[in-house]
């Protein structure tokens, strides 16, 4: 018997979903323990253990892998709890972390402070040496420049370094010796070089990475050495692998040497859940995933099965907070979630957000002296809740608060009506939700319309069936998992390693030697990773490979795929520079028919399936039974009439079951608001289908 | 001349407010869109990097709808545009483009090349898409885009498009691109960063067809109306909160060359809280000179407005509405006002723009404690200068662009210190910074340094931010830089007893280390191994520094922004540095 085992610790709930050998998948949570992580998970995974009829002991000895995905990393960069980190810059160039790359939203806003610099000037320190564009050495290094940095950066309390010099993606001769000589004065210090962590040209963008990635080490590898320990300690003798920003898993050795691949890993495995399930529910690949929680709603893309990934994750606002540089899955996360407070401008205008109520006080129907109107509330007023089983029965609301919220301070200002009130709060949320995807699929050229949207988080199903109205997507996916959609994601993330390389490289002078040579080191640099795989793993690997191309004088790429992995004829060159005209026009509304494309960076992935749960297998038969409302409530849907609807216990609806909206169907960890006009299927994996109506 | 006036509609129409908010973001949204795909498509990195573009909607009756983080410069006078092609094209038709920069017209400046693409839904116009973008040259009789040395508009030397159709059913209007591929310099540069434009113009007509359709053309007529009420009142909140004053400010713009003598400015703002409008006159200014420093009328509407929004304490959208609050008064012939051909307006959106939002801001500190802003860095010195020669890695092929690297400091507010990177007023931080290495991918320079300056600040309770310092030379061949500075005799200055920020200066340095000062505006051939050194203003300080709160202080010394001995001599403090880089105020 073998198990897997997959992990989400975020900052209150610790999500743990166990697979065993069918696929068969067992989920609970626990409170996330802080102090010492596996201990939520321990508690999880005695009451999943008990659920199997096995013990938790069998269960960790018996299996055979353990995904850890946490947002401890993330949490200490926004906490400001990282290491004090010194950053090696080159001479004349110390503020490249203060002055990032500029930008600022509202032009005639006087009242913003500039921000602070990921390492403040104290900390950081100018070596002489310059290299040029060309990779050719202007000024040689000052070795005794970096000797009497390393004692100051000491002497100054750092306990990382991150070093970033100029053009040390065209020769790092000199970040290397640096590194040489920083170990020398002070053995064990952990240290990171820009040109080997992003070797991406923009050195702020490389110099971001390096810093955040430095100033990480401390903290994530006495954590992961921790997490490693009480595997052991609990008899566990599997792979432990963790989850990274880029929608995959990474050997826990890998995460150690580079801990900024956890940076914002949370999110990433939503689209994984969505795309597991969403291939065997619908025969459609594109997916808009939506992730609402109690603060935040985080939209990411699965296009194609493939998911989308950015190279501008920024910690913070955009142009304002710190850029992580590395590709990840795009999220876009915007301030509109449960919690956001409703409130009127001075121009008579409504808002939501971007202030949220938080978990304390929380929302006015929470009853813990909340007084703000929330979108939880509006909900509530809508009778989308049943008061008396929020939460699974772990709470129960506070209606008249949340009346009382929304009439005062919503209804009364508009000259409205109670629920026309409350209506209009999710609406303008919606709104907010419709512009954070819009950003993320029509801005790059993908249309809602050929999408299905995939529904998870605990606030995910009171409006998913509005907002994919709105998008004008095709259908609604809500995974049975959708409360857990993280956790159930990472039962199905392969191993994913991704390597770059640097190399100017033109159609019109096209060097088949170098590109050769690239591909080569890209695979020699991917060979690394897969020593430390298992054999039996290593064998199953699938690489594929792309450039970042753009026309001559631009500056910012598109990610262009190498068909068949090489670019040895003049054929493969034709076909590269015809999917980059098409891709130009697609987003861009223009190409230039014709003209040569031009790329530096190369990069190559290397994906390990782990053989996630066959969920083909979990298919239940049509079952037949007949729907039952366990009770039914008056509802609100924007009309002018109020109507009664009928509200349906989730885990009782039998496979093939269709539910007419209005609807509610009560999940455990979620609400599904079926508004009129959509109509429901159970699925054969329990998952919900929804129909939107063509009007 | 004097913006539209229209009276205030108090009385709030019916329309769904929930529609309101969910348009108005719609809109935002297509600008952000247009935006997006010149910054991602554009070839020179003026606009691919540093992004000196603008894009905005305009009504078909040419009123500005929506310029969701456009540059105010760029887009306050967007409708002057559109009644200009009204007036010159009275048949247009769906797929028509058109390509403005005609200063005496409604444009800012000829390097500004604006596309035009009017939006039809059922054969209606309805919209006007408009991408401005800041070329990296427009065909000047010297290779710079700023042509503080001409007398007039043939000493200048641009090409001149009076509102020209440039696309006809969606294809290129071929003698025209072939006349500017003649006379501009990399036309292939050029040619790439008019499509970028053309791209964002398209994609914004695109989308506002996607909305008429979805919503219809009444409900779309009846927002517009809609939003510009709102955003009217919530001007009119604003305003009524500000003192009746009347306050004059006077400012000059450093000497420069052509004239050999400052440039002396003068502003009167009229505040009527019970009408609740705002007078910004700018009548009483010199006639135009004979050198490029004369405003055009889209500038001098935008800099006076965007003085007086500069002062708002919330965010209100800058469209029709919240304008027609705001009156901003000019003359025929002035430097300040409405340029008369053939005087040169070559450099409309920097220098002599800058000064008037300065000096407007800044009058407001007139009104009393916590009002009005300090004045921020002028002048675009060779840290913003252009650059011109040969690449000997390109097959010695020709290559011009603007430089946006020099940090410069922002002006200090009633409650916030000045912004880090700022640029100039007219840009206000929107602008992006060149990266270091992408100006060195893709020009033959080489930049020693950028940084930013200790002890440079504008002090004050609330300091302007430091000044920059930059130095570049070309690699391997002669590189000339051609730059309009400003702030070396007139720095900008603080207000209620806050200090002014550091002058600009800008020297050359000779191979066997020889220093040279230079002028404010110049043109220089620089050789292998020389050097430009350009340091920039600091922001304008805000209250007696005095009264700065300590920790402060301490905060800036320990980041290297402020010396022990300023911080003594100037804020009053006693402050030391421990051995670990730490600083703390002494405790006597």
């Amino acid at each position: 018997m073998s198990y897997r085992i997959a992990v989400d610790t975020g900052g209150t709930f610790t999500d743990v979903v166990v697979a065993d050998e069918e696929g068969r998948l067992v989920f609970n949570k626990a409170l996330t323990t802080l102090d010492r992580m596996f201990d939520g998970a321990r508690e999880a995974l005695r009451f999943i253990a008990a659920d199997m009829g096995i013990t938790f002991e069998h269960l960790m000895s018996n299996s055979s892998l353990f995904i850890y995905g946490t947002t401890r990393a993330t949490n200490a960069i926004v906490e400001k709890k990282t290491a004090p980190t010194a950053f090696f810059t080159t001479e004349g160039h110390p503020d490249i972390l203060r002055l990032k790359e500029g930008g600022k939203h509202e032009p005639f806003n006087f009242r913003m402070a500039y921000p602070e610099p990921y390492i403040p000037a104290r900390l950081t320190f100018e070596i002489p040496g310059r290299i040029g564009s060309e990779g050719q050495e202007i000024r040689p290094l000052d070795e005794s420049a970096v000797r009497s940095a390393v004692r100051a950066a000491r002497d100054g309390q750092a306990e990382a370094i991150a070093v970033c010099l100029l053009w040390s993606i065209a020769n790092s001769d000199h970040e290397l010796r640096i590194r040489e000589i920083i170990l020398d004065e002070w053995p064990g210090v952990p240290v990171t070089l820009s040109h080997e962590l992003n070797p991406t040209i923009r050195e702020y963008r490389r110099a971001s990475s390096a810093a955040i990635d430095a100033s990480l080490k401390p903290l994530m590898q006495s954590h992961l050495g921790a997490i490693r320990t009480d595997l052991a300690d609990a008899g566990f003798g599997g792979e432990l692998v963790i989850v990274t920003s880029f929608g995959g898993a990474l050997h826990v050795e890998e995460v150690f040497k580079r801990p900024i691949y956890t940076v914002g890993s949370g999110p990433s495995m939503a689209p994984v859940a969505a795309d597991a399930y969403g291939s065997q529910e619908v025969d459609h690949g594109n997916f808009i995933v939506g992730d609402s929680g109690g603060t935040t709603f985080d939209v990411s893309l699965v296009e194609g099965r493939q998911i989308k990934k950015t190279r501008e994750t920024w910690l913070g606002p955009q142009w304002t907070g710190d850029i992580t540089g590395l590709s990840s899955v795009e999220v876009t996360s915007i301030g509109a979630g449960g919690g956001s407070i409703a409130w009127i401008d001075k121009g008579g205008l409504l808002r939501v957000g971007p202030h949220s109520s938080g978990s304390t006080p929380g929302p006015a129907c929470y009853g813990r002296g909340g007084d703000k109107p929330t979108v939880t509330d509006a909900a509530a007023v809508l009778g989308y809740f049943n008061p008396d089983y929020f939460l699974g029965g772990r709470m129960t609301l506070d209606l008249e608060s949340a009346q009382e919220a929304i009439r005062s301070q919503v209804a009364e200002p508009l000259g409205i009506e109670l629920r026309p009130a409350a209506w209009a709060i999710l609406a303008v949320a919606n709104e907010a939700m419709v512009s954070a995807v819009r950003e993320i699929t029509i801005n790059q050229g993908v249309d809602p319309r050929e999408s299905i949207f995939v529904a998870g988080g605990g606030a995910g199903g009171l409006n998913a069936v509005m907002l994919a109205k709105e998008l004008g997507c095709k259908q609604v996916l809500v995974p049975k998992t959708a409360g857990a959609l993280s956790a159930a994601g990472a039962q199905f993330a392969d191993i994913v390693a991704e390597v770059q390389a640097t190399k100017y490289m033109t159609t019109a002078l096209f060097d088949a030697d170098a590109s050769a040579k690239t591909l080569a080191k890209l695979d020699a640099d991917l060979d690394k990773f897969a020593a430390n795989l298992p054999p039996a793993l290593s064998a199953q690997q699938s690489r594929d490979y792309s450039v970042e191309a753009r026309y001559p004088n631009q500056v910012w790429d598109l990610p262009i795929p190498i068909a068949e992995g090489h670019l040895k004829t003049p054929d493969a060159v034709a076909i590269l520079q015809e999917t980059f005209h098409a891709a130009h026009e697609r987003s861009f509304a223009v190409k230039e028919e014709g003209q040569d494309v031009e790329w530096d960076l190369w990069a190559a992935r290397m994906t390990v399936p782990l053989s996630p749960p066959d969920l083909a297998a979990q298919r239940e038969d049509q079952s037949g039974a007949t729907l039952r409302a366990v009770n039914t409530r008056s509802a609100y849907f924007g009309a002018t009439q109020d109507v009664n609807v009928p509200c349906y216990d989730g885990d009782s609806l039998g496979i093939g079951a269709i539910i007419e909206g209005p609807a509610i169907i009560e999940e455990r960890t979620t609400t599904i608001v079926l508004p009129p006009g959509s109509r429901a299927c159970v699925t054969p994996l329990r998952s919900l289908l929804i129909d939107l109506d063509e009007n | 001349m004097t913006i539209t006036e229209t009276p205030a509609d108090e009385v709030r129409n019916d329309f769904d407010p929930v529609l309101l908010a969910v348009l108005a973001n719609r809109l935002d949204g297509i600008v952000r869109e247009m935006t997006n795909t010149l910054l991602r498509t554009g070839r020179s990195a003026i606009l691919n990097t540093a992004r000196d573009f603008s894009c905005s909607i305009v009504t078909a009756d040419n009123e500005l709808l929506s310029a969701a983080e456009g540059l105010p410069i760029h887009v306050i006078g967007s409708q002057l545009l559109t009644r200009s092609m009204e007036r010159h094209h009275p048949v247009i038709n769906e797929g028509d483009a058109f390509l403005h920069n005609d200063p005496y017209d409604g444009n800012t400046h000829h390097a500004d090349h604006s596309i035009l693409v009017p939006v039809f839904f059922d054969g209606e116009h309805l919209f006007t898409a408009v991408a401005k973008a800041h070329q990296a040259d427009c065909g000047n009789s010297r290779p710079t885009t700023y042509a503080g040395y001409a007398k007039d508009i043939y000493d200048e030397g641009a090409i001149n498009y009076p509102c020209v159709k440039i696309q006809s059913n969606y294809d290129d209007v071929q003698d025209i691109i072939r006349m500017s591929k003649r006379r501009i310099r990399v036309p292939e540069q050029w040619y790439g960063d008019y499509l970028a434009s053309l791209g964002a113009a398209r994609i914004g007509e695109r989308r506002l067809k996607e909305v008429v359709a979805k919503y219809g053309v009444d409900t779309i007529k009846t927002f517009i109306t809609e939003w510009f009420n709102y955003s009217e009142r919530l001007m009119i909140e604003q305003i009524r909160q500000w003192p009746a004053a009347t306050l004059t400010a006077t400012t000059n713009h450093d000497p420069i060359p052509q004239l050999d003598q400052e440039i002396p400015l003068n502003v009167t703002v009229t505040i009527d809280p019970k009408e609740a409008r705002v007078l910004v006159d700018l009548r009483d200014n010199i006639d135009c000179v004979p050198a490029g420093y004369n405003m055009s009328e889209a500038t001098a509407l935008a800099s006076g407005m965007t003085g007086i929004f500069n002062q708002l304490t919330e965010s209100i959208p800058y469209n029709e509405g919240s304008f027609r609050r705001v009156t901003v008064a000019l003359r025929q012939n002035s430097i300040a006002g409405i340029p008369a051909h053939p005087s040169s307006a070559s450099v409309a959106t920097t220098n002599v723009a800058d000064r008037v939002i300065n000096m407007t801001q800044a009058a407001f500190a007139g009104l009393g404690e916590g009002y009005g802003i300090a004045e921020g860095a002028i002048g675009q010195g060779p840290g913003m200068g252009v650059i011109s020669g040969h690449d000997n890695r390109r097959g010695n092929s020709e290559y011009i662009n603007q430089l946006y690297l020099a940090s410069s400091g922002g002006p200090a507010s009633p409650t916030t210190d000045g912004w880090g990177f700022f640029g100039i007023p007219v840009t206000a931080g929107i602008m992006y910074r060149d990266s270091v290495e992408i100006d060195e991918r893709k020009y033959p320079v080489l930049i020693d340094e950028c940084r930013m300056l200790p002890d440079s600040e504008g002090a004050g309770k609330f300091r302007g931010a430091p000044a920059g310092r930059v130095t570049y030379g070309p690699t391997d061949t002669p590189m000339n830089v051609i730059y309009v500075a400003d702030g070396s005799v007139y720095p900008p200055q603080g207000v209620r007893g806050g200090l002014p920020g550091h002058a600009q200066t800008v020297e050359k340095l000779g191979i066997d280390g020889s220093v040279e000062s230079l002028q404010s505006a110049g043109n220089v051939i620089l050789q292998p191994g020389e050097r430009i050194v350009n340091i920039t203003n600091g922001g304008g300080g805000y209250g007696d520094p005095k009264s700065r709160d300590p920790e402060k202080v301490r905060l800036d010394v320990e980041d290297g922004l402020v010396s022990l001995e300023r911080a003594k001599f100037v804020y009053g403090l006693d402050i030391e540095i421990n051995s670990s880089g730490r600083a703390a105020l002494k405790s006597d």
